[in-house]
């Protein structure tokens, strides 16, 4: 998995002027409330936008950051520091909207896979202008589209591309084969260059 | 290679590696593939970049610490340990030894005083201070909830039925905290540690109110 790099960055930065990570941590395990804080602070941010690009719900993103939040704290006393204290983290709040998916009876690998195969290649369309995104794509863009994608494609691309996940992780995580999360990622990453591509003639088209 | 063969093998590439040479070839000649995955590759590199910049409310922070306290996670006595802390630090600890007798002694009178029958106990004042409706899964009188509370529940779960249940159980166990603390300032008007509880279990309180508002307004 790639390194968390802002979350390491904060962490950095608390030690200069309030309470490190690894302070805190040894503090919320003797049940520290100012220290549950700190921690709370440090990786607020990443866990919410995770819950939030998943579940394309405010509310929803929230209750599973209370609850990523919750599980982490609850066995903060079983860490021993083997990994970086933000990927095991991490790796609970993936954990904790997983589940509610699955609780909710939301397929966490897309249907759409079956009946969509000819995504798999590329289509030549005669005649069409060949735009391309690379150089002029930007963040809100992708945002947005992404907030439109299937939700099993959304998944697996939010796992590898933003999150950083490597294919055997999210196999594991979601339950599917290590080939299955590469075509879901293809899928997710063609769908989101149609759908860029139609903002965009959209936007041409206006007046 | 095709343009279909390349599609085919296109969802195993990753990034840039393209080690097959008619890959490669084809990439070099067939601009349409070669833009399809710059396009593929801008999207992957863009979604690397994706902020987080989005804040939870402050919601979230005030459910966690409730939930942290009523568990047991959070504890307490360190509001204690630094009043105490604080209270003692111009001590010099000469006056530690005779102070301790004095408490012991004075704790000692206070034990037979209890002993002396004196008509209605503190307790029992406390209990019928709040007007409270009956718990209906037998919970402690102390964490009934008061009519103002069911009207604040049902709003609640006018808008997230759902919740309705999380927030009742948190004024519960907040009122019960608060009983406990109104019970102790009330068995000793001096103590700043009890006023010190009293005055967290209010402040739960209210966060349990912000909350349950928060939830039930449009």
């Amino acid at each position: 998995m790639r390194p968390e790099q802002s979350d390491l960055t904060d962490a950095r930065k608390s030690q200069g002027d309030r309470l490190s990570e690894a302070e805190a941590i040894e503090r919320a395990k003797q049940g520290d409330e100012e220290a549950f804080e700190a921690l709370y602070h440090l990786h607020k941010r990443r866990v919410y936008s995770l819950c939030l690009r998943m579940t394309a719900n405010t509310a929803a993103a929230e209750d599973l950051t209370q609850e990523a939040f919750l599980q982490l704290f609850r066995k903060i006393g079983t860490f021993r520091g083997e990994s970086a204290f933000s990927t095991w983290l991490h790796r609970m709040a993936v954990n904790v909207v997983l589940m509610q998916l699955r609780k909710k009876g939301l397929p966490l690998v897309s249907l759409e896979e079956t009946m969509e195969t000819e995504e798999e290649s590329p289509k030549k369309e005669p005649g069409a202008e060949d735009v391309r995104l690379a150089g002029s794509l930007n963040r809100l863009q992708l945002e947005q589209a992404i907030g439109d994608l299937p939700p099993g494609y959304r998944m697996v691309f939010l796992l590898h591309d933003v999150e950083g996940y490597e294919h055997n992780e999210i196999a594991e995580m979601v339950g599917c084969s290590i080939g299955n999360s590469k075509s879901q990622l293809h899928k997710a990453r063609m769908k989101l260059r149609e759908l860029l591509k139609t903002s965009r003639a959209e936007k041409a088209n206006q007046p | 290679m095709t343009c279909e063969e390349f599609g085919r093998v296109l969802p195993e590439l990753e990034g840039d590696h393209h080690n097959n040479i008619e890959q490669e070839k084809h990439l070099q000649t067939c601009s349409f593939c070669s833009g399809l995955v710059s396009d593929l590759n801008a999207i992957s590199a863009q979604a690397r970049l994706l902020a987080e910049d989005q804040e939870p409310s402050l919601r979230v922070w005030n459910s966690i610490a409730l939930a942290l306290r009523q568990e047991g996670l959070i504890r307490d006595p360190q509001v204690s340990a630094r009043l105490l802390g604080s209270r003692l630090g111009g001590w010099k600890l000469a006056w530690l030894k005779p102070v301790t007798i004095a408490l012991v002694v004075g704790a000692a009178l206070l034990l037979e005083l209890q002993r002396i029958p004196r008509g209605t106990p503190v307790a029992q004042q406390a209990a019928t201070s709040v007007p409270v409706i009956g718990s209906a899964d037998g919970l402690s009188q102390g964490s009934a909830i008061d009519a103002d509370q069911v009207q604040l529940l049902n709003l609640v779960a006018s808008r997230a039925p759902a919740m309705r249940a999380g927030y009742e159980s948190d004024l519960r166990a907040v009122n019960a905290y608060i009983r406990d603390a109104e019970t102790s300032v009330r068995n000793n008007p001096n103590d700043a540690i009890a006023q010190q509880y009293l005055m967290n279990a209010y402040e739960q309180r209210a966060m349990v109110y912000e909350m349950a508002m928060n939830r039930a307004l449009p």
